[in-house]
């Protein structure tokens, strides 16, 4: 199994190797067309590539403690899923599947039915991938063996370190770390890496369009696709990884700032940004330098990212320790960045486009705010990063930033965000229709700030809360007023909603992201929390509800860990409404141990209750609750983001252009 | 098309402005300095009050916790801030297992109101953020924790207020 694993991948980058030099020949003869010889080959390195991957699961399912990745992440108790994921729970495992996930991405833009790849972009693609299977073959290699030298000692390498070594098999592994054994290890890392990877497509679709020089009309049409699923996915997988730290405490709620979060927020914000401007290069043709921009920009912080993530240069939660491999990494982000930038002031010129605004209020507008906004993010979240990394080279001694610099540099400016969302659908792409909807805009308005007038008296005296609570409320409120508006003749309504979908797919993306605002309004402003010793039958009231200690049990069943479990019994009203059972798991072969919430999830909002401290000698417990009202809406929000961004997708790029007919249509109509 | 050119450079002024006084209203009130246990004792400046995020080894005997009240306080020896350093030393693992068994080393008490980290133990890696107090004990809001072990990379645990 060793022998498949390890030479089906080197045959696979063998393979990628020559499918470059070929295409360097074709570019050298100024054919940028990628010859059918050359596709097989990149294919036949997919296969190979994925090959060795399920190889390497395979083993780690089989438990072959030979190899010593395997030895590191998987023990002979953890469930089959577990051992199979922990494939990306270390740091050679992780890398290898990120290779393959750029080789994945590589082989759908080579197979789908327009494919995008010319030799430019293809010499790129196949450069980043081989950077990282290099890294994975030389110097963080998962197939690595453990060997017992002749001396007795152990070592670890891929062959033979020494004369008279032996593979050392061992019985069990170290597993994963406990905190990594849950469900969000299973889904989180994979998805990010894949919208991570998606970009990589546009980056070098990017890079061919400059280096060609063509003047990019072309560009958007074939890459909007790619970025749309990159964004759906990158969005999916950084709110996964938020509800991972919510549901387990370990890893400090649902959004710290740590660094290898912060670090994939960044990418996000030029994405997000880039889907905005995009739409406005097709409809004003304004913009496009900017676009290649952000598409350049984009990428690059992703490995940027992942560079945050490997090197440990920072104390992260993420952090998989020192690492040999912050050179390579430093050296690939600085290398993009300085073609990107050569490339781009190559072509600077060619890229030119017009420039005109016709007014401050129309939807031309409006999107530029939004980008101002979401540059601005993303310059004060990299300064945040980076401060303590320049500092520590200027100074000697690192001086950080805390996250007070976070959510006080950030926070004014995801509310200006969350306003321009909420008023988004009055602007329109001229002044007259936007006077025509401001109409629509006043029973919203009035009713928003009933509600805002009510949370100041029932829920909050915060004028931060207030705030976000207003402009979500209205935000909410003024997208339901103009789709009832849209349907006052039923039968066309849902015909014309269909032709709009790219449209009301926005919408529902804004409103997501207005839902998880209210969420973090209800996490940040309005959550409560209590914590007490008891003993069988005691109750402590947090709210209007009682949470009463009813008995403490063991169980032994599971071979992984011990639990200990606490039996809660919540009141509300004089009776009994659910039973909550937090606890903690004993990981005796790691003298560690994991606490285990348990929550009421309702739509109003979680009781979360935590199993703190207890002595089954004395029988008494210490128990954590807290009412976190609104939190379930953070879910709901960016469920809704993934069905709206899919709704926009559904609508192909050339039709875009009669949704603004319609659209100025339908405004005549009712003016 | 001149006239465009100079609203948008002032726009992009006021802009770059209006950020940059953000960036340095903020730094200012969040700076945080990254010591080690033997910078923040040695006197040099004195660090009391000030905003200081500082790593060190648990001592596992020292870990006195009330559940009750949440109040948690435990020692930390000194260990080296430098990543080079502790690579010559034979990487974390080694200079955390050698720091938490050398009396000689300079440690100090921290004390932390809150939920006990699941992975605080002994020899374990704990970052600290907070601020010494006049009595020379370090008052942690944020407390974070690594556990490196030979094989496994380091992973953390984090519990913050």
């Amino acid at each position: 199994m060793f022998y498949l694993g390890l030479i089906s991948f080197a045959a696979s980058m063998l393979a990628m190797l020559v499918a470059l030099i070929l295409t360097i020949f074709q570019l050298f003869k100024r054919r940028t067309i990628l010859t059918s010889s050359i596709i097989t080959l990149a294919s036949v390195s997919f296969g190979l590539h994925t090959l060795s991957v399920l190889t390497l699961m395979a083993m780690q399912v089989l438990q072959d403690y030979s190899i010593s990745y395997v030895v590191s992440v998987v023990n002979s108790v953890m469930p089959t899923i577990l051992k199979m994921t922990a494939i990306w729970g270390g740091q050679a495992g992780s890398l290898f599947f990120w290779g393959w996930t750029l080789n994945l991405v590589l082989f759908i833009s080579l197979h789908v039915r327009r494919q995008i790849q010319d030799g430019w972009s293809f010499l790129f693609t196949a450069l980043n991938l081989l950077f990282f299977g290099a890294i994975s073959l030389f110097a963080e290699n998962p197939f690595s063996r453990v060997w017992l030298l002749e001396s007795g000692d152990i070592l670890e390498g891929v062959f033979s370190p020494a004369a008279g070594a032996s593979v050392y098999g061992g019985i069990s592994g170290f597993g994963l770390n406990p905190l990594l054994r849950h469900w969000g290890m299973v889904i989180h890392p994979p998805i990010l890496y894949l919208g991570f990877a998606l970009f990589l497509v546009p980056f070098s679709v990017a890079v061919s369009y400059l280096i060609r020089g063509e003047s990019g009309e072309g560009l958007l049409g074939e890459t909007r696709l790619w970025l749309l699923f990159a964004w759906v996915l990158l969005t999916a997988g950084i709110v996964l990884g938020s509800w991972w730290s919510y549901d387990v405490l370990g890893w400090g709620g649902y959004w710290a700032w740590d660094p290898v979060e912060t670090a994939s927020l960044i990418p996000w914000f030029t994405s997000t940004g880039l889907l905005h401007s995009l739409l406005l290069q097709k409809q004003r043709n304004i913009f496009k330098r900017f676009n290649f921009v952000l598409i350049l920009l984009t990428y690059i912080l992703i490995i940027f990212s992942i560079l945050i993530t490997r090197a440990g240069l920072l104390n992260s939660v993420h952090a998989f320790g020192e690492s040999n491999i912050s050179l390579p990494l430093m050296l690939l982000t600085l290398t993009l960045f300085v073609v990107s930038v050569a490339l781009l002031v190559w072509r600077w010129k060619h890229l030119q486009s017009g420039w005109e605004l016709t007014s401050l209020v129309t939807r031309d507008a409006a999107f530029l705010y939004t980008n101002v906004i979401l540059i601005a993010l993303t310059i004060v979240c990299f300064y945040g990063l980076a401060y303590p990394l320049i500092t520590g080279v200027f100074t000697g001694t690192q001086i950080g930033l805390d996250r007070t610099f976070f959510d006080q540099a950030a926070v004014p400016l995801f509310i200006l965000l969350a306003a321009l969302m909420a008023v988004c659908p009055l602007s329109a792409w001229t002044v007259n229709s936007v006077r025509q909807l401001g109409k629509t805009a006043v029973i919203p308005l009035v009713l928003s700030i009933l509600l805002t007038i009510v949370s100041f008296f029932l829920l909050t005296k915060s004028w931060l809360a207030l705030i976000v609570l207003f402009v979500v409320a209205f935000g909410l409120l003024l997208m339901l007023a103009l789709s009832l508006r849209d349907c006052k003749s039923p039968r066309e309504a849902g015909k014309r909603w269909w032709a709009q979908r790219a449209r009301h797919g926005a919408w529902f993306v804004h409103a997501g992201v207005l839902l998880i605002a209210l969420g973090i309004v209800g996490m940040e402003g309005l959550a409560g929390s209590i914590q007490g010793t008891m003993i069988p039958g005691d109750k402590m009231p947090l709210r209007s509800y009682h949470v009463e200690f009813v008995q403490l049990t063991t169980e032994y069943e599971n071979p992984e860990y011990m639990t200990i479990e606490a039996e809660l019994a919540l009141w509300k009203d004089g009776k009994v409404v659910d039973r909550l059972y937090p606890g903690q798991h004993l990981y005796e072969d790691r003298g560690q141990y994991v606490s285990i919430p348990d929550k009421q999830s309702t739509l109003r909002g979680d009781f979360y209750t935590l199993l703190l401290d207890y002595s089954s000698m004395m029988g008494y417990v210490t128990i954590q609750a807290s009412d976190n009202p609104l939190v379930n809406f953070m879910w709901i929000g960016a469920i809704l983001m993934v069905l709206g961004a899919a709704l926009a997708a559904s609508l192909p790029w050339k039709s875009l252009q009669l949704d603004y007919v319609d659209e100025k249509d339908q405004e005549l109509q009712h003016s | 098309m001149k006239k465009t050119n100079r609203k948008t450079i002032i726009a992009v002024l006021v802009i770059a402005v209006a950020l940059t006084a953000l960036l340095i209203a903020t730094t200012r009130s969040s700076t945080q300095y990254f010591l080690t246990v033997s910078e923040l004792q040695s006197g040099e400046t004195d660090m009391t009050g000030r905003n200081v995020r500082m790593s060190g080894v648990v001592l596992g005997e020292t870990i006195v916790y009330d559940a009750k009240t949440l109040d948690l306080t435990f020692e930390v020896a000194q260990i080296p801030g430098d990543h080079k350093v502790i690579k010559e030393m034979g990487g974390m693992a080694v200079v955390l297992e050698e720091a938490a068994a050398d009396p000689t080393l300079p440690r100090i008490t921290i004390h932390y109101n809150g939920v006990k980290p699941d992975l605080l133990k002994h020899e374990a890696q704990a970052i600290v953020s907070g601020s010494l107090d006049a009595n020379g004990i370090f008052q942690a809001k944020e407390l974070l924790l690594k556990c490196p072990s030979k094989y496994e990379s380091a992973l953390p645990n984090q519990a913050g207020n």
